[in-house]
This record gives structure tokens, sequence and C-alpha cells, in this order.
């Protein structure tokens, strides 16, 4: 029984929007991913936890308790990062911060303090006045200063500098360390590579794929950038019949599933100088499932 | 129930629109009152004989000499209806639908707290509001007689007056915050808030205005609020105002009611 429990989540929005039939769960202290393209169905999966939808079919639960029904009494130990960040205007992120704190009934800890630092955040001017990495940070201490023992990130660190970024992912595999469960939603393909153990990706609102961060790179085909004496050469290794992604002046780019021993052959017949495997990020997994071509 | 730091929080933010209108309410019954002749039928009698059907619309008949009517007829027709009417339309979708729409409600629930004390705290905001407004008119009135005529003005049925324009405003309010609970987009949330009301009101004036339109008064809930049938005790008006009462609690529960149970896309 995982802490954050999701099964057969149904809410059909019509035009084949929305989520169907998802089920997944997350284990204590994992940080799980959360991954898709806009309008794949993350936010509404996102908002049936918080408890903001009630689902059409199915149920989602945190730490055994249900979304729709218990939300406030999960909210206590919940910290939540919108994918969109609005406050109320008219105030200064340092009174939003003071009633939130409040507004929650959270007895006052050095947290606040500790997290305005580490993201070096003044939260004295006006909301409204904020940049959007401003805002952003604002968004990261209120989810955080209560000390919540499940967090749930949507798109945590757009807006952030790399700089930040990077902090946000120390902060994160910290609070894993300290056995928090974190779902995080992201575009970032180096803060999911870094910090998730699992991840899910959502596709049509439908799960595409749920496996290891290790396991999704493993399944991945390779590619082999491999550079050869002279174009005539490149364009003859191209025409060998391996599953050839790109030629470019004497560099060949091909792709190898299983079928290693049959480049290395060829290889073999060909005065091959050079041979590179790109770093393969999840990006290019995921476009991989949307069939989308990255170049 | 009810959570105070949100309390406070809505109280700070509507201070400012209170102090506009309790400005405008100060105006009207300044000058109003001073428009107020015992012995000689006041300048705005006049008004109201040589053009009866056009006073009689924004519900200002000829009154008697007696202070309190005089009261009823010029401020309690219209003033005391609209501008406390305006309070609720704004105030409503300040409080629920504005945050939704914006989606600053995320803050609000992305903590341990009911739906249902959001919507009950929000709705002690407008209340509170509300009660105010009509509190500081009554004060108002009755400091503003005692200095120009003193004695003149009969308090308690000038109290009972301000507490049936309380039942009536607190329906008009439970309308419109019923509204910004249903609609999740702030423009619906006020142009249905606003157009209940509103058109009860334009059907009271045309049942005010003739003879003929009379039966019109059956149709909008105002008629509930009958200000002379106060004045003149008739057990009829206190009916009514009870009813507005029960009606404004009724509609307050559903709004909660409806608040809690809706999905949010926010």
């Amino acid at each position: 029984m995982g802490v954050c429990e999701i099964q057969s989540l149904t809410r059909d929005y019509g035009n084949g929007r929305g989520v169907f039939d998802l089920s997944f769960s997350i284990n204590q202290s994992e940080v799980f991913g959360f991954l898709g393209p806009n309008g794949a169905g993350k936010t509404t999966t996102i908002r049936h936890l918080m408890g903001f939808l009630k689902p059409e079919k199915g149920y989602c639960t945190i730490g055994g308790k249900d979304c729709w029904k218990d939300s406030a009494d999960i909210q206590k130990t919940l910290g939540y990062i919108p994918g969109e960040m609005v406050f109320f205007d008219d105030m200064t992120g340092t009174e939003f911060l003071d009633f939130m704190s409040k507004y929650r009934k959270t007895k006052s800890n050095g947290r606040t303090k500790e997290l305005l630092d580490r993201f070096e955040l003044d939260p004295r001017s006006k909301l409204k006045k904020m940049s959007k990495g401003m805002k952003q940070k604002v968004g990261i201490v209120t989810a955080f200063m209560h000390d919540p023992e499940v967090l749930i990130l949507d798109e945590p660190t757009s807006g952030l500098d790399p700089l930040m970024q990077n902090r946000f992912i120390e902060l994160v595999l910290e609070e894993k360390a300290k056995g928090k469960t974190i779902l995080m939603s992201s575009h970032m393909f180096e803060e999911v590579e870094r910090t998730c153990d699992r991840v899910a990706i959502i596709k049509n609102g439908r799960l595409a794929a749920l496996d290891s961060v290790e396991t999704l790179k493993a399944a991945q085909a390779k590619k082999y950038v491999i550079t050869l004496e002279n174009e005539d050469a490149a364009a003859a290794f191209a025409e060998e019949g391996l599953r050839i992604s790109g030629v470019t002046h004497n560099q060949v780019t091909v792709i190898v599933q299983n079928n290693i021993k049959e480049l290395i052959s060829v290889m073999n017949r060909y005065p091959v100088i050079n041979i590179i495997t790109p770093n393969q990020s999840l990006e290019e997994i995921f476009m991989q499932y949307y069939g989308g071509d990255r170049s | 129930m009810i959570n105070w730091t949100l309390y406070k929080r809505g109280i700070q933010g509507s201070w400012k629109m209170l102090l506009i209108f309790a400005a405008v309410i100060t105006m009207y019954f300044t000058v109003i009152v001073s428009m107020f002749d015992p012995a000689l039928g006041s300048a705005l009698n006049e008004f109201a004989k040589a053009m009866p059907e056009l006073m009689a619309i924004v519900g200002m008949n000829p009154a008697s000499a007696e202070l309190v009517s005089f009261m009823e007829a010029y401020l309690y027709g219209f003033i005391m209806l609209v501008f406390p009417m305006l309070f609720c339309i704004l105030s409503a979708n300040k409080l629920i639908a504005r945050h939704v729409d914006r989606g600053s409600m995320t803050y609000l629930l992305s903590a341990p707290v009911k739906r249902e004390t959001v919507a009950f705290t929000q709705m002690k905001v407008m209340v509170t509001g509300l009660f105010a407004l009509v509190l500081y008119a009554t004060l108002l009135g009755i400091v503003n007689c005692e200095i120009s005529f003193p004695g003149e003005l009969d308090i308690g049925k000038f109290i009972l007056l301000n507490i049936g324009v309380l039942c009536l405003q607190l329906f008009i309010g439970s309308i419109c915050f019923l509204c910004s609970c249903i609609f999740n987009d702030s423009k619906y949330a006020v142009g249905v808030g606003a157009g209940i009301p509103a058109l009860g009101f334009i059907v009271q004036m045309i049942a005010n205005a003739g003879e003929k339109l009379e039966n019109a008064k059956f149709a909008t809930f105002f008629t509930l609020f009958d200000s002379n049938g106060i004045i003149a005790g008739e057990p009829g008006a206190i009916w009514g105002m009870v009813v507005l009462f029960a009606g404004a609690i009724t509609l307050f529960a559903v709004s909660t009611v409806v608040f809690s149970k809706k999905d949010l896309h926010i």
C-alpha cells in the first residue's frame, strides 16, 4: 500500500480530453516523476489528488484517506506547488507567507527563514510587482514551510534560473532523504533524471509508461554517431541496411535496438575514425512515446 | 466553522469599499433630513405633489408630517435599497467567485481548512459589512434627526425600519453569494447575482408607477419589504421581514453546500 494511491481514476471532458482509467501508486520516501505534454491530464490528476475535483470513476487516496472526502484532513501534512502562481494581489510576499502560516495554523518554526535564505528571496515587495521567478519562489516557500510529509509539485521550477533550479533539486533530494513522499510533474528532464526514482508518462489521459528512471532509459533505443574518413564512405555506410536517423558530411547517426553485433560487423568493413554515444536524456525517450522527432 | 485569519483578511479587504458607501449614505441622509420641515411640508413634498408619478417610481411618496415617515419615504425607498445592494453584489463576487476565476482559491483550499469553513467565513465577512452599513445608517439617521429636530423622530419605529432593510439586504446578499458559489466565472457570478435583484427592483419601480401595473408587485421579492407597513406596525409587514430573513438563511446554507460539492478547476 503506497502513501499515495490512484485507482482507475476517470474523468471524461469529452473530445478525448481528461484522464481515463489511470492507476498508480507512490511509495513512502519516493520521488515520483509525472510527465506528459500539455493537455495530457497531469493537472487534472493533481486536481483530484488535491480534492478540487470529484472523480467520476475510481478514487485516489493519500495516507489512506480519500482525496475528495477527507481533503482538509489530508492537507494538514501536504505541501502543494500549483502549476500557476496566483496570489492575492494586494499583499506583499511577507504578508502572504504570514497569512498562509496563520491560515494553516502552523506553529512558527525557523523553516520559512531557512527557505527564504536558500532561495535568496526577499519577500517584502508586492506580489503583483514580482517577476515570475520570484512568485515561483514564494510558491515554493509556501509549499515547504510547514514541513509536510507529502508534496505535490506541479512544474515546480518553471521560471527559475539554472542556479535556483539546482537549489530546488537539492531541496527535493534532502526531503526525500528525510522520508518525504513527492509527486512531481515536470518538463525539466534534468530535474526528473536527478531526483526521481520512478516515472509515469501520461499520454491523452492514459498511462503510457511507468517504470524506474533507469529502466526507461535502458529501454530506449541507443544512438551512435559514427564518423568516417570521408563523405563517400559515410554515404555507402548509410546504405548498409542499418536504421539510420541522419547523415551529415562524414558522420552517420545509427539507431540500435538489439542489433549491436550487426553494427560492429558493418563498422569493421569501413574506415571508421570515431564513435560517440550521445548522452540520451529522458526528453528523447519522452519524445519517442509521442512519435515526435526531436532534431 | 470559521477561520479567523481569513475573516480578518476579508474585513481588511472590505473596509475601503464600506467607507465609500458610508460616505454616500452620509451625504444623502444629511441633505434629506435637512429638507424636513414639520410645519410647512418639505420641499420634497412639493416635488412629490408636482410630479407624483416620477417620485413614486423611485419609491418617494408624499409623506406625512411625521419625521420617521418622511425618512422612510425619501431614504428607504431608494437610497437604502440601492447602495447596500451594490455592496452585496461587489462583495459577494469578490469573496468567492473572483478567487475561483483567478485561481487564488487554490491557496485557500491547499490548507487544512474545509470548503464549508471557507464559504461560511466569507459569508460572515459579507454579512458583517452589511450589518455595519445598516447600523451606521441607523445611528447616522438618529444622530442627524436629534441634532436638527430633537425629539421628533420615533426611534423605535426607525430602528424597526432598519431591521427590515437589513432583512431585505441579507436576502439580496444571499442571492449574490449563491451565484458567487455556483459560477466559476466572475462575469456570470456578477451578471446573474446582480441581475436578479436588479430585475426585482425594476419590477417594483414599475409596480409603484401605476395602478394598472400594481399587480407587478407580486412578481418581486421587494414587496416583502413593506416600509410603510413597518412604520404603521402592520403584522403583514413584520411577517415579510421574517420571510426575507428565513430566505436569506436558507440561501446562505445552500451556497455553502454548493461550494463544498462542486468541481473546482483551479
